[in-house]
């Protein structure tokens, strides 16, 4: 702007703020229907995230001998406060998601150098951390209203976080994911169960939570492409490899092998697809790299979850190929204008 | 090279769709990004053109434009007329400079300019009588136009015409001195920058003379094709535009609205579907492409004899009432201009030249209308925003026209690892702007790009010049091994010569023809001689092949060295040229042509020094040898002769001496050879 000595002179509307506010704005749809399935337990959650990663990010600032303010609100704590709010059970105890908040920003984020500098996702770097230090509490999850009878209260979930005595038990409303369900029956050598083979029609009409959900984050994943908030390569790819792998393996053993809506609707894919590899700073920067970037993740998604030791993979799958971005960005580079290809480059040399 | 390009089919079903999508509209043009400010182009464009004014003091900088400077060919109290040259050079790349009225010349001095520098430059300052005594067909052309290439240059070179789009190349020197060279003829009519409107108005008021222009072009160069490329959003230009092309050859295309569709390489691609490759030139591609306001400049010339002495200046801005076009005299002032839109705050803050994309903030409103200022842009200060970290989300790699990585490039510049910048083409990078317009961080991009640049050009320089010093140093230690060599064969040399005269007096003492006046010193000199012979059996075969290497040996150091001499020349004389803003190749090419001449008589009359001694040397070995045959007995005494001998070494001295100094002589008279071009600058 006018402060700098040379051109451009101009600026357009764009800012960090902007574009942080509507990556969160996006999540709106599925935050509802998240309150809607699985009752309050995800805002106490989000509340409680929130304020830790603001304490620590202030912290961290202060010992980094940052200006905080502008840090502060540059609104990116907000993102990965969310990613890491949507993995986690929405009932489980307090201090799973504060450790893990905890441990993202730390770790995840000041470590590298703040904002930009990061080289693993913080959201996902929490929640690998939480599934690695915490098995049991994270491999238990609220089931849906639809298949409790009934639903939570504000209380009912307040009391459980933070382990106040309450008419309910954990127990009582946990029950293991669809994911697990199937992974636990591949691992007895049992054919998978109906759920595993729905159509995404009929897991809306019988109100499977995780359709739902999904099917919320995919639409304000539309929304974002259409302003431009994420780009079309993450989700085009990460769909679109996860889809064939699953299609291959269901079209060979239908028993074995759950269908393509099951993996696209269940678990945190479509969180992923959409809010989570889109992260900019830790994925591929060029075009061809973000799809090969994109579609490695939904391979790596598939396998982790068929044959890892985890039911969901997004945070591995995430994280291992994060470590792959500056190898990618390195070979995908574009042609520039009026150059050859780099390929016809190095065989010309 | 040709790339396939987005379909047409692509682009058509894109024409609805961006509607809905907005960035869709990235899908219409052909190169790759671009962006869409807001124009605010109907700020100039909506007010009728404005009458000229003759200031009370016009400023004419000697350098206008890309190239040279010029000398002024008046002085000061001259009276002028209007369109006479005041002001042109013999050398290179330049544009004569013509008054642009009648009036007294009144100082010829250092003003401030429009560069960003802020380094004052000398200038005319002409004083009008406002009589507008004019000098008619001041080119003094036929009328017709030019049948070849070379008349063609020769009254675009004399009218003063450089390209009038913001760059400023001279224009003669952009048209090759061939017919058929040149297969496309493109008008550059997209005027992409934000807030300037000259050449929108200037295709409405002179449509006609900007077709005829490029007609008349076209015929000198044998150009089948003439293509007009004008942006969708100035329909009226669009009209009169095709209204003036009627009937003639020249084409007019309206290309899509984006910016930096204006750019040469970003418009040829569009109207030709050709990716102009880097470092190649209109010649190589049979294209080229001159903004319109060249075209009608090139009309005025040809047709009427008028040289460049006014042009079309958007007088624009967010900080002013009633902004306008105005036809302005050269050199008037920037803020007579600008007054003359009602500012709406008082102009304390600096005015920019050209669009607000790509202008250059001035150092000082007191600065004059140079040939290639189209624009005057008066937008008051906005407060500054807070510049974030870059979360590398790729906005500036969508809207780079080059597609390069601007994140990258950043980040590279950042960390000032230069190799890397360079790898990934900064020096592509047109400066255009669009990167750090769509960054959300607020990071001046464009910024690190420049100053990368310009690092590497001095690392680069850096380089040469610790190359040469290395090669300076390393000839320094051939020169003084041969020297010592040299100097060995020299003592030689002289010891035979004692020998010879020892011989000689031996031989008279002998005869008893003539009686000495000194018996001891005889006696020493014999002495010295009978021991020199005694000492070097075999002088003759080794003194010949010494002289040989010594031959060879003293050229090649002697000639590294002026190499190195030559190379520093040239390097300061880049630099020189680089803060000028100037050409490189002109300059350098003369200057360093005439080091071959210069090195090749200066190595014939060396050599011929150096074979002249050796001669005298063999002969005096030769003379001693004999004369040690004869005197076997004298070999005591070796004090004397040393002495002796160390005095008739610096004797022998003198012709050395005399060699350098002639070398010298040649140096000076070399640098004053007519360069011969057809020795390139290799040697280096």
């Amino acid at each position: 702007m006018s402060s700098f000595p040379t051109s451009p002179f101009l600026h357009s509307n764009l800012s960090v703020q902007k574009l942080m506010m509507q990556v969160q704005i996006a999540t709106l749809p599925a935050m509802l229907t998240h309150i809607f399935f699985f009752g309050w337990g995800i805002t106490i959650q989000w509340v409680l995230a929130l304020m830790t990663a603001l304490l620590v990010e202030f912290i961290m600032l202060k010992m980094r001998g940052r200006p905080v303010k502008p840090y502060l609100s540059d609104l990116s704590i907000l993102i990965t406060v969310t990613g890491l709010v949507f993995c986690i059970p929405p009932d489980a105890p307090w201090w799973i998601i504060v450790s893990g908040t905890i441990f993202a920003v730390i770790f995840g984020k000041h470590l590298y150098g703040g904002l930009g500098y990061n080289l693993f996702n913080p959201a996902m770097l929490g929640f690998a951390f939480l599934l690695i230090s915490f098995p049991a509490h994270m491999s238990i999850y609220t089931l849906p209203h639809t298949a409790l009878g009934f639903q939570l209260a504000f209380m009912d979930s307040f009391n459980i976080i933070f382990g106040l005595s309450s008419q309910l038990s954990l127990d009582a409303i946990t029950g293991a994911t669809p994911l697990g369900i199937v992974k636990t029956a591949v691992a007895m050598g049992e054919p998978i169960q109906q759920e595993a083979t729905y159509s995404l029609f009929s897991a809306l009409q019988f109100g499977a939570g995780w359709a739902w959900i999904n099917l919320a984050f995919f639409i304000g994943g539309l929304w974002m492409l259409y302003t431009r908030s994420i780009r079309w390569q993450y989700p085009v790819a990460f769909l679109g490899s996860l889809s064939l792998i699953a299609f291959i393996f269901h079209t060979i053993d239908p028993t074995k092998y759950a269908s393509v809506s099951f993996h696209l609707f269940s678990g945190g894919t479509m969180l992923a697809a959409f809010f989570i590899i889109t992260d900019p700073v830790t994925s591929s920067t060029t075009p061809r790299g973000r799809l090969i970037y994109a579609a490695c993740i939904g391979v790596l998604l598939y396998i982790i979850r068929n044959w890892g030791a985890f039911p969901d993979a997004i945070a591995f799958a995430i994280l291992l190929m994060n470590m792959c971005v500056p190898l990618i960005d390195q070979y995908t580079q574009p042609r520039v204008f009026g150059h050859r290809h780099l390929l016809d480059k190095k065989s010309n040399d | 090279m040709k790339y396939p390009s987005k379909s047409k089919l692509l682009i058509w079903l894109v024409q609805g769709y961006s509607y809905l999508y907005p960035m869709a509209k990235r899908w219409k043009h052909h190169f790759h990004g671009g962006i869409f400010p807001k124009y605010n182009k109907e700020l100039s464009n909506s007010h009728p053109l404005k009458t000229q004014i003759i200031p009370s003091e016009l400023v004419l900088s000697l350098q206008q434009h890309i190239g040279l400077a010029v000398e002024p060919l008046v002085k000061k109290g001259d009276l002028v007329q209007k369109n006479q040259c005041i002001a042109d050079t013999k050398k290179g790349l330049n544009a004569p400079i013509h008054a642009p009225t009648s009036g007294i010349i009144s100082a010829i001095e250092e003003r401030m300019t429009p560069h960003a520098s802020g380094i004052p430059n000398r200038c005319i300052i002409l004083t009008p009588d406002f009589k507008e005594t004019t000098l008619d067909n001041a080119l003094q052309v036929s009328g017709h136009p030019p049948s070849s290439p070379k008349a063609l240059k020769e009254i675009i070179y004399r009218a003063g015409i450089v390209g009038m789009g913001g760059a400023g190349f001279p224009t003669f020197a952009k048209i090759p001195d061939e017919a058929n060279k040149i297969h496309t003829l493109l008008l550059n009519g997209a005027e992409c920058e934000p807030f300037i409107t000259c050449d929108d108005i200037l295709m409405q008021t002179q449509a006609e003379d900007i077709v005829q222009g490029a007609i008349i072009v076209a015929q000198a160069l044998g150009s089948s094709k003439v293509l007009c490329g004008i942006e969708s959003n100035k329909p009226r230009a669009i009209k009169a535009m095709k209204i003036a092309a009627k009937n003639t050859p020249v084409e007019i295309k309206v290309v899509p609205t984006v910016y930096p569709m204006g750019g040469q390489k970003q418009l040829t691609q569009e109207l030709t579907g050709l990716e102009t490759a880097p470092n190649s030139h209109a010649i190589d591609t049979g294209i080229l492409l001159m903004n319109v306001a060249t075209y009608s400049a090139i009309y005025q010339a040809v047709k009427y004899g008028n040289p460049l002495t006014e042009r079309l200046v958007t007088v624009s801005g967010l900080g002013l009432k009633e902004p306008f076009n105005i036809k302005a005299l050269l050199g008037t002032h920037f803020n007579i201009l600008a007054e003359q839109a009602y500012p709406k705050t008082s102009l304390n803050y600096p005015l920019i030249m050209g669009g607000p994309m790509m202008g250059v903030k001035m150092p000082s409103n007191l600065v004059p209308v140079l040939k290639t200022t189209n624009c005057i842009l008066a937008n008051p200060p906005k407060p500054v925003e807070e510049v974030y970290p870059c979360i590398r989300c790729g906005e500036c790699m969508d809207a780079c026209p080059i597609n390069l990585l601007p994140q990258q490039l950043y980040w590279y510049s950042r960390s000032e690892e230069f190799n890397k910048v360079e790898e990934l083409n900064v020096f592509d990078c047109i400066e255009c702007g669009c990167c750090s317009f769509v960054c959300p961080s607020n990071i001046p991009l464009v910024q690190y790009y420049r100053h990368s640049k310009a690092e590497i050009r001095q690392l680069k320089l850096e380089e040469k010049a610790t190359d040469l010093a290395r090669n300076r140093h390393e000839a320094r230690l051939t020169r003084l091994e041969t020297e010592k060599t040299e100097k060995a064969a020299r003592m030689k040399a002289k010891k035979a010569a004692v020998k010879k005269q020892a011989l000689e007096k031996a031989k008279l003492t002998e005869t008893g023809a003539i009686t000495t006046p000194n018996p001891k010193k005889s006696a020493a000199a014999r002495a010295a001689a009978a021991r020199a012979a005694a000492k070097k059996p075999t002088p003759q075969k080794n003194t010949s092949s010494d002289s040989a290497s010594i031959t060879e040996d003293k050229i090649k150091p002697v000639s590294a060295r002026d190499k190195a001499i030559a190379a520093a020349k040239k390097i300061a004389q880049e630099k020189r040229q680089l803060k000028a803003g100037s050409h490189p190749e002109t300059l350098t090419l003369k200057n360093t042509s005439h080091l071959p001449d210069l090195d090749s008589t200066k190595k014939n009359k060396r050599k011929a020094a150096v074979q002249a001694v050796v001669q005298a040397s063999k002969a005096r070995v030769l003379a001693k040898k004999q004369a040690s045959q004869f005197n076997p007995e004298y070999i005591n005494n070796q004090d004397e002769t040393k002495i002796h001998s160390e005095e008739v070494n610096q004797d022998v001295k003198l012709p050395e001496d005399k060699v350098i100094h002639k070398d010298h002589l040649a140096k000076k008279t070399g640098s004053k050879v007519k360069p011969n071009l057809t020795n390139d600058s290799k040697e280096d």
